[in-house]
């Protein structure tokens, strides 16, 4: 366990080494958010609310999924289809390491940076720059360890996609697939209560809510009570238990299929 | 008990044939024309603890490939393959912390953190006490002088001090058995004697077991009592390194490029040279290239320096190369049945 947190540690040094990226990464916030307020004023105009949600509660949905977007997206599908590629992932081999969690536990140290940099900042320019009012109550309380289950699903569907390398080396197009589905379908770009009421019945059945819309909501709306609150991450538990096993098993088979050519 | 044990190892890789072109490329997309390769073709081996093996041959002979499957990382597609008594591929994990493995053309340090870190992760996903870890740090500080590089980032380091710090913290754990694939590729020749120099005293440090795969028959020369050379797949030579070095260590060429060079000139230098160095003398002189003699000296029979100065004395020399005999000679020679 020391080892996996070591290169958690490595990993988050590497997203220190570079500053301007960390700059930049905060100024792409502010106007990504700067879009999203002026487009979702316009929609709500003079209304109260819409489909339920008041502009702040959408707005803060909105934004703070971009936010959270950008701590999710573990590149771990991209890094791994690189590493096969290159041969690199022959020298995790000859460690005794667990490739899953190698992958992890690497992720999550950037993930941490993006967490200080640009949740964080999303959080502060809500607040001071926008002068939106974050309700408080338990979901924001909840908050923090349903964004940790949707970063392991989010993980999973990843390193999924990644293990998709051992076969087919490049993964560009099934990761661009993926980023789509997932954005569409995990209520990340428009919240859920905006889908039609029977694909959102669907959408609750599939392991994609669980990534955006579960841990938005209990920041848009932290008053819905422990009885809404609980069965949502009992759902979000289930399929991080579900999909780890999953691509567990999956590894088994794809790393027997592993050539890796040259020196 | 040996601590590597293979007997009749095989791998074969399917491989898609691909076609040519755009359109070519467009039909690959929906092709099942797949073609087998034997990339290791049924070998056959014992290795000892404590020695360092020469594993050689050409470019895509199956060194690599043979390598990958002793570590653990490729499946063997027959025969057995047995490290400490356990097979590899089934005890991945287990068997990684008593191996350590360098590939010379990949870095397993982190590119973008100060060598230092590398080391203190390395630390942790070996269980390496604090004991060790010291007594470890200061021997390679010996060694290669890594005091000094601790706080560089390793992407910023030349190709030689990578490698001493690659090879270092493939010693850190302690490991029985040491795979180092291509240590000395693309480094100058003061560097590569420095490598040569580190991984002997690492190797007697703790009695480690060294695989060495290499181009460079001087690595081999430098580090190696026994070699095994292997090409297509099969394995051409296994033994004593001294049997083998009659077939390249002895023997120099001399590359000379002389003025107003015509056949008479060719003639007239090995009548010269038979002349000063008698017969028997292990000279043989043939025309390569446009205007290029080569001059293959045996050095155990005659000293290269002295054909050198009688030349330069008799001829007016206006270039002179000195080469090494290379891998795809010997293996030549080894087919040519030069080692029956």
């Amino acid at each position: 366990m020391k080892a996996y947190l070591a290169m958690m540690r490595g990993a988050y040094m590497i997203g220190l080494v570079y500053r301007f990226g960390f700059l930049f990464s905060i100024a792409g916030n502010l106007i990504y958010m700067s879009i999203t307020y002026f487009l979702w004023r316009s929609i709500y105009q003079d209304r109260e609310t819409l489909r339920g949600l008041t502009f702040d509660e959408t707005y803060i949905y909105v934004a703070l999924g971009s936010a959270v977007f950008i701590l999710l997206k573990t590149y771990v599908d991209w890094q791994m289809s690189y590493d096969i590629r290159e041969g690199m992932v022959a020298i995790y081999l000859t460690k005794p390491l667990d490739l899953q969690l190698y992958e992890l536990f690497t992720s999550l140290g950037f993930a941490l940076h993006a967490l200080t940099t640009v949740t964080l900042s999303t959080f502060l320019l809500l607040i001071f720059v926008f002068h939106i009012e974050i309700p408080l109550g338990i979901g924001l309380l909840l908050f923090p360890f349903s964004l940790v289950l949707a970063y392991l699903v989010s993980f999973c569907f990843d390193y999924f996609i990644g293990l998709l390398a051992f076969y087919t080396e490049s993964v560009w197009g099934l990761s661009i697939t993926k980023e789509v589905i997932i954005t569409v379908l995990s209520g990340a770009l428009i919240p859920l209560q905006f889908f039609p009421e029977v694909i959102r019945k669907i959408l609750l059945w599939l392991p994609f809510q669980a990534i955006y819309y579960t841990p938005l909501t209990m920041v848009a709306k932290p008053n819905l009570g422990w009885e809404t609150f609980l069965p949502m991450l009992g759902i979000q538990l289930f399929w991080v238990a579900a999909l780890f096993a999953l691509t567990r098993l999956f590894y088994n088979q794809a790393v027997k299929v592993l050539r890796i050519s040259g020196g | 008990m040996s601590l590597i044990h293979i007997e009749n190892l095989t791998k074969h890789f399917k491989i898609l044939n691909r076609r040519e072109g755009l359109r070519g490329a467009f039909r690959d997309l929906f092709s099942g024309d797949y073609r087998t390769v034997e990339a290791v073709a049924g070998i056959s081996f014992d290795i000892e603890p404590g020695e360092i093996v020469g594993y050689i041959g050409p470019n895509g002979a199956g060194k690599s490939t043979t390598i990958k499957m002793m570590t653990g990382i490729l499946k063997p597609t027959g025969g057995i393959l047995q490290v400490n008594g356990l097979v590899p591929y089934d005890n991945r994990i287990r068997q990684a912390q008593t191996m350590g493995v360098v590939f010379g053309q990949r870095t397993q340090l982190w590119w973008d953190l100060p060598v230092i870190e590398s080391f203190r992760i390395m630390k942790e996903i070996y269980k390496v006490d604090q004991k060790m870890f010291d007594r470890h740090m200061d021997m390679f500080n010996e060694l290669v002088g890594l005091k000094a590089l601790y706080s560089q980032q390793v992407r910023t380091l030349s190709l030689g001090q990578r490698m001493l710090c690659d090879i270092s913290a493939s010693f850190l754990h302690n490991p029985q058995v040491v795979f180092l694939d291509e240590p000395t590729i693309g480094l100058d020749i003061s560097v590569k004697a420095k490598i040569r120099s580190v991984i002997q005293q690492l190797n007697r440090e703790h009695n480690t077991t060294i695989i060495l795969t290499t181009h460079d028959l001087g690595d081999v020369e430098a580090l190696c009592q026994r070699i095994i050379i292997i090409d297509k797949g099969k394995i051409l030579y296994d033994g004593d390194i001294k049997r083998v070095h009659a077939l390249f260590g002895a023997y120099r060429t001399l590359k000379l490029q002389i003025d107003d060079f015509t056949e008479a000139t060719l003639r007239t230098l090995t009548e010269k040279l038979s002349g000063r160095f008698g017969a028997g003398h292990g000279i043989t002189v043939a025309e390569t290239e446009e205007s290029w003699t080569d001059v293959t000296i045996d050095q155990a029979r005659t000293p290269l320096s002295d054909v050198l100065s009688f030349v330069m004395s008799s001829f007016a020399v206006e270039d002179v190369r000195i080469v090494e005999i290379s891998m795809e000679n010997v293996v030549r020679k080894v087919y040519d049945g030069a080692l029956k």
